[in-house]
């Protein structure tokens, strides 16, 4: 009897640890982003007032005040278009990163998958720090380029979009390539010698036997990049310049800078509305796509 | 008979320090059903994958039809390869899968048309909506057929195609698969581990050896005049007597027996194969044991297998194995375990093996 409620309890730890760190924030966070500002500490008025009798205190002027103004909307807009683009480059660096581990024999995928995991060991501001000297003005990759002449000043590679882009596609490309792998090391290699002997050359094979057989790897590599990228903020911050802001660094802002609590907390409540909201729609649709496809 | 429809020439194959094949030759006739024998590792399945394009040889060429294909990428062959896995593409249904070769070259309807004829060939025009995973091993292995066959491919290579099946619907298979190749008059070309399969569905078969094709020939020459000590063991059931010059005659130190053979011997020592089938065997009151080609043993062990009864019978120290047909319904014909026997054969019988 005593095992059968530690059982019950052990099987919902993962709810308790979702309520506790998930569900109770996001309703803290939805409670602040209702709240009305004021000058203090905490920046913004209780919601239930008891002064003169209960009163319920709450205002949806955060929310109004931040999709009136295309300042936020603009940079969450420039994070979707920010997390596709990056998405799309780890996508197209990594699924034949990770076909090619997938295919190779027992030894080498292991040094590979190591060297891919290597990164991780290392502080993550640190490696976007090394980014920022090698792209500088006299950074190595300047100097490179002055010394074999292919430029006669140095460019600006840093503190612009491009930037941020080869950033997050380094940082994320682990995270794109191994679910990836996952998926496609149990794919059957006799399946692409059986396209080719019916009479399919490579890049047929490739869009008629591969890449529909790698789409869950695709979605589920593509989600851990896209989600995160969505509300990253050290990336744009290091190597980012003024030319685009982003979600990341206004909720930042707006939540720092301006103590502007409930503005920043409506902000980002819209975000992971607007965010997981879809993502949710697609899971589900895509999960009964699949159950029918069998895939 | 085109005897060149398939030419492998001289084809050569290492992986690493291994080397998997060596020097190998083979013709092979059109519409001919063609069998490569071998246990794990004698490279039967890198030579059908070389002739499917897959692995490239070394040295050597492979010519079918007059044309050197050795080159060719599988996609470029005029050739199908059925796997032993069969390969169905899991994310489309069986008529896709059928389609799935054809589709680049034909309109929507021809490719129906294929699909549906080849689907009644094959029996299967009842599952063409069928996913892949809610196919029965049988009716995988027949979707697996019906996609190579729907191309008319010149030659059809096969990788074990009856090995992922049970016993009993292999038996069937097999008649299906040497009727259907009859019918079509298709060169095929199979791989196999398993002895009676290869005997039962080839026309010609060659057997395969540490990546040298040992033997090629009709089964039926291979079962009765093996050249080679590893053939006659590795075909049927063998019984392997070593024999040498005494006198006029033949003796045996293991058996004490005298042999005498109806032709001559270039050494004075040899291996020679005696059939179990080949064994008469008798009751010890009959009749009394001849001074050659018979011995009189005991029965050790006794094995009834419906139509025949195995027994293994000793003498001396060695176990000779006799298959007896069990003519009579009378049970009592079996003979008991432990008793006397008679056992005689005939000078024709007698198969002396080269090495």
């Amino acid at each position: 009897m005593k095992n059968k409620l530690f059982e019950k309890y052990f099987v919902f730890s993962p709810y308790f640890w979702l309520v506790l760190f998930f569900f109770i924030p996001l309703a803290i966070i939805f409670k602040i982003s209702i709240s009305v500002s004021e000058w203090g500490m905490p920046p913004y008025q209780d919601i239930f007032l008891f002064d003169n009798g209960f009163k319920i205190n709450t205002t949806f002027e955060n929310y109004i005040y931040i999709f009136s103004d295309y300042y936020y909307i603009g940079s969450f807009v420039n994070s979707l278009i920010l997390a596709l683009i990056s998405t799309f480059f780890c996508l197209l660096i990594g699924f034949p990163l990770a076909f090619y581990i997938a295919t190779s024999n027992i030894r080498l995928r292991n040094i590979l998958l190591v060297l891919i995991v290597i990164p991780f060991w290392s502080s993550f501001l640190l490696r976007v720090y090394a980014w920022k000297i090698i792209l500088q003005n006299n950074g190595i990759l300047n100097v490179i380029l002055l010394n074999v002449g292919i430029t006669s000043e140095p460019l600006q590679l840093l503190y612009n979009q491009y930037a941020v882009i080869m950033g997050i596609v380094y940082t994320y490309l682990p995270l794109m390539i191994l679910p990836l792998y996952g998926y496609l090391n149990k794919f059957d290699l006799n399946l692409i010698e059986a396209s080719k002997d019916l009479g399919l050359n490579r890049i047929k094979t490739f869009f008629k036997v591969i890449l529909p057989l790698s789409v869950p790897g695709i979605v589920a590599g593509s989600l851990l990049v896209f989600i995160p990228v969505v509300g990253e903020f050290i990336i744009p911050e290091m190597l980012g310049g003024s030319d685009r802001l982003y979600y990341g660094k206004i909720l930042w802002e707006e939540f720092f800078v301006n103590r502007n609590w409930p503005g920043a907390s409506a902000l980002a409540f819209s975000g992971i509305i607007i965010l997981v909201l879809p993502i949710v729609i697609f899971q589900i649709l895509y999960s009964r796509w699949s159950q029918k496809n069998e895939i | 008979m085109d005897n060149n429809f398939l030419v492998i020439e001289n084809i050569s194959k290492s992986f690493g320090d291994n080397k998997v094949l060596e020097n190998i030759n083979l013709n092979i006739s059109k519409s001919e059903f063609f069998g490569l024998l071998g246990s794990s590792g004698s490279g039967k399945t890198t030579l059908l994958r070389i002739l499917g394009g897959f692995e490239k040889p070394d040295s050597g060429r492979v010519i079918l039809d007059g044309t050197d294909i050795t080159n060719l990428e599988p996609f470029d062959r005029p050739l199908n390869y059925m796997f032993q896995s069969y390969a169905l593409f899991p994310h489309l249904n069986v008529f896709n899968n059928l389609a799935f070769g054809i589709k680049e070259n034909f309109t929507q309807k021809e490719i129906e048309t294929n699909v549906i004829n080849i689907a009644e060939l094959l029996s299967i025009e009842h599952l063409l909506n069928r996913k892949i995973k809610q196919l029965s091993g049988g009716e995988q292995q027949r979707v697996a057929l019906g996609r190579c066959l729907i191309k008319k491919p010149k030659l059809l290579l096969l990788d074990e195609p009856l090995a992922a099946l049970d016993k009993k619907l292999r038996s069937k298979t097999q008649l299906e698969l040497t009727t259907l190749q009859k019918k079509l008059k298709i060169t095929f070309v199979f791989v196999t581990h398993d002895q009676e399969e290869a005997m039962s569905i080839s026309d010609r078969m060659a057997i395969m050896k540490n990546g040298l094709i040992l033997e090629c020939s009709s089964p039926e020459e291979i079962y009765e005049n093996p050249k080679s000590l590893y053939t006659a063991n590795f075909i049927g059931i063998a019984n392997i007597i070593e024999i040498y010059k005494k006198d006029e005659n033949f003796y045996s130190d293991d058996l004490g027996v005298n042999f005498k053979l109806n032709k001559e011997l270039k050494n004075t020592k040899t291996n020679i194969l005696l059939r179990p089938e080949k064994i008469k065997i008798q009751s010890i009151n009959n009749l009394k044991t001849s001074s050659f080609n018979s011995f009189s043993g005991e029965i050790l062990e006794k094995s009834y297998l419906g139509s025949f009864t195995r027994y293994e019978i000793k003498i001396n120290n060695m176990i000779i194995s006799v298959l007896d047909q069990n003519f009579n319904s009378n049970s009592n014909y079996n003979f008991p375990k432990g008793e006397k026997v008679i056992c005689s054969w005939e000078s024709e019988s007698i198969k002396i093996l080269e090495d």
